[in-house]
């Protein structure tokens, strides 16, 4: 395999320094409330001062609920090969909940509140030949829970 | 404020008609409902249409102006709202604000929609970035509206034990209330098993526990009670009125956003919890009182757990309720005796008229073969795209 390039779906999405993939967020220090995507201030009625700042969501959560989709969304959504896949979502430490795809798992092993974590995978090739990555939640096995997080399908 | 009263109502048949033009289907139900009300167009004082991004007008949905122009061209006030799916309650809402204050006797709210086919799809002219959720949504994961309410509903079984069974029996009981109804486009019974087997869109929900989409139109025309006492018959008034919006906090896996927040103690699905409280404290009623629920069916998990949300049964209680036949017409709390929205299809702006022209059918005693005995109380609650939520409570 030759290196390829790879750009992410959309800028200010997610990060994969250090091979670690993390979500983008904002949390507002005022009153402790984490957004995901980021946000232009925070959401809270009661919070005055409003004192937000960017912030690294992830890479562990617990799945929350699951969903296996079985017809193709209509364009915008791109996928090289479609095939049914499987939506989650999944619960993080920081107080909230962040949809997403699932990877490297049979629909019929998921459980609800068994451990994922984020990795990051090519959707599509662009026009120009490089990979369009997303992030994704993969199961955490429990044998291999100290492997390192972008072993396997990070590009 | 002064009381308001419904004066006439009326509805086109939901069903696909391509050959018939947006505003014929507006015009159509317009014409019913105000001869219902045993008024002319040149009555009409003022009337709000429910609009949606799909078609109509000059490209923001149905236009109340166009629907007068058409037939009555008088200088009234004409407004056009938006809301998604809760369009047509919030017409409703700005419609009785209108006779409420006083500004005229006579208002009417209309919904009319002819729905594209397929999943919906994401609209023109936004921005391609992640300020937008509605195209994050779509890039990122490719989440259908279906994908949401199946995350609610796995979420569901795995909180309270509901099974598969009971949410195709909640799609089997509209199914069968709608078997009676003119205006349902879906009128066949159906069975447990058949619904098991129709194709999973989003597991763990099959095609036939989903809503379709659909073309229809409905109107109502408001007015004050010297009005209503003019036209005679049973004097149904709008006892309670309220719209809203979501609450932070809120854990409802919220179309088209891809996180939410957890751990408070928000109402799920806030927007319609909210409109609905709204309307028990307007009308001064509990969720005892009331005598039947129009609610929008979007998917069999809503027959579930709105009836809970809404106060009517304790959390997890609905299936039992469902099973001992206590959510049919005959029940303690008759759900959807229309055959709600899955036996409809969902014309998204008509949508919340049509419910409150099922309420005052129903405490008249005009519904012909799923009539609610003696009901006196009935209730709507409608949901839209963007955290919109209707409510509104109807008693004779």
């Amino acid at each position: 395999m030759t290196s390829m390039q790879s750009v992410p779906v959309a800028q200010g999405l997610f990060t994969t320094q250090d091979g670690e993939v993390r979500l983008i967020g904002t949390h507002c220090r005022s009153c402790n409330t984490s957004y995901f995507p980021q946000a232009l201030s925070c959401r809270n009625p009661l919070c005055r001062d409003k004192h937000i700042e960017e912030t690294l969501l992830g890479p562990h959560g617990t799945l929350y609920s699951y969903t296996r989709q079985t017809y193709q969304p209509p364009a915008l959504f791109r996928m090289d090969h479609w095939e049914p896949y499987v939506i989650g979502l999944i619960e993080l430490p920081q107080g909230i909940r962040v949809m997403g795809m699932l990877t490297a798992c049979e629909p019929d092993t998921l459980r609800i509140g068994m451990a994922v974590e984020l990795t990051a995978q090519a959707l599509y090739h662009d026009e120009e030949g490089r990979e369009v990555l997303t992030y994704k939640f993969k199961p955490v096995h429990t044998s291999a829970a100290q492997a390192p997080t972008h072993s396997g399908a990070i590009a | 404020m002064r009381p308001v009263y419904v004066l006439g109502v009326g509805a086109h048949p939901w069903g696909k008609f391509p050959n018939k033009p947006q505003l014929q289907l507006a015009l159509d139900a317009m014409g019913l409902a105000l001869k219902d009300a045993n008024l002319e167009w040149n009555d009409l004082q003022a009337l709000v249409a429910a609009s949606s991004r799909f078609e109509g007008g000059m490209g923001w949905g149905l236009h109340a102006n166009e629907i007068v122009q058409a037939v009555a061209e008088k200088g009234i006030p004409a407004t056009n709202v938006g809301g998604g799916c809760a369009a047509g309650g919030i017409a409703v809402h700005s419609a009785f604000s209108m006779i409420a204050s006083g500004q005229c006797e006579v208002a009417a709210a209309v919904g009319a929609e002819r729905m594209p086919k397929g999943f919906i799809p994401r609209p023109p002219g936004i921005p391609n970035d992640i300020t937008d959720s509605d195209y994050l949504r779509w890039v990122a994961m490719g989440a259908t509206n279906p994908a949401y309410w199946a995350l609610e509903t796995r979420r569901r079984m795995h909180d309270f034990g509901t099974t598969e069974e009971t949410l195709a029996q909640a799609s089997v009981l509209m199914h069968h209330n709608a078997v009676a109804n003119p205006l349902a486009r879906y009128r066949k019974e159906c069975t447990v098993a058949e619904v098991l087997a129709s194709p999973v869109v989003s597991d763990p929900l099959h095609i036939l526990e989903i809503c379709a989409v659909s073309d229809g139109a409905a109107a109502v025309v408001l007015g004050s009670e010297e009005q209503a006492r003019k036209r005679g018959g049973p004097m149904v008034q709008v006892a309670g009125c309220a719209i809203a919006t979501g609450q932070f906090g809120d854990p409802a896996v919220r179309i088209p956003t891809v996180s939410m927040a957890a751990g408070h103690s928000t109402p799920h699905t806030s927007e319609v919890v909210g409109a609905v409280h709204a309307a028990y404290a307007m009308a001064g009623v509990e969720p005892k009182d009331i005598d039947l629920v129009e609610l929008a069916d979007n998917t069999a998990w809503h027959v579930l757990a709105w009836p809970e949300f809404f106060g009517f049964f304790e959390p997890g209680q609905s299936d039992w309720m469902l099973r001992k036949g206590e959510m049919a017409i005959d029940g303690r709390l008759p759900v959807n005796p229309s055959g709600g929205f899955l036996s409809f299809g969902e014309a998204t702006t008509a949508q919340g008229v049509l419910q409150v022209c099922e309420i005052a059918w129903q405490l008249r005693g005009q519904a012909e073969g799923r009539q609610v005995q003696g009901a006196r109380l009935g209730m709507t609650a409608v949901l839209g795209l963007g955290a919109n939520g209707a409510s509104v409570i109807l008693k004779t």
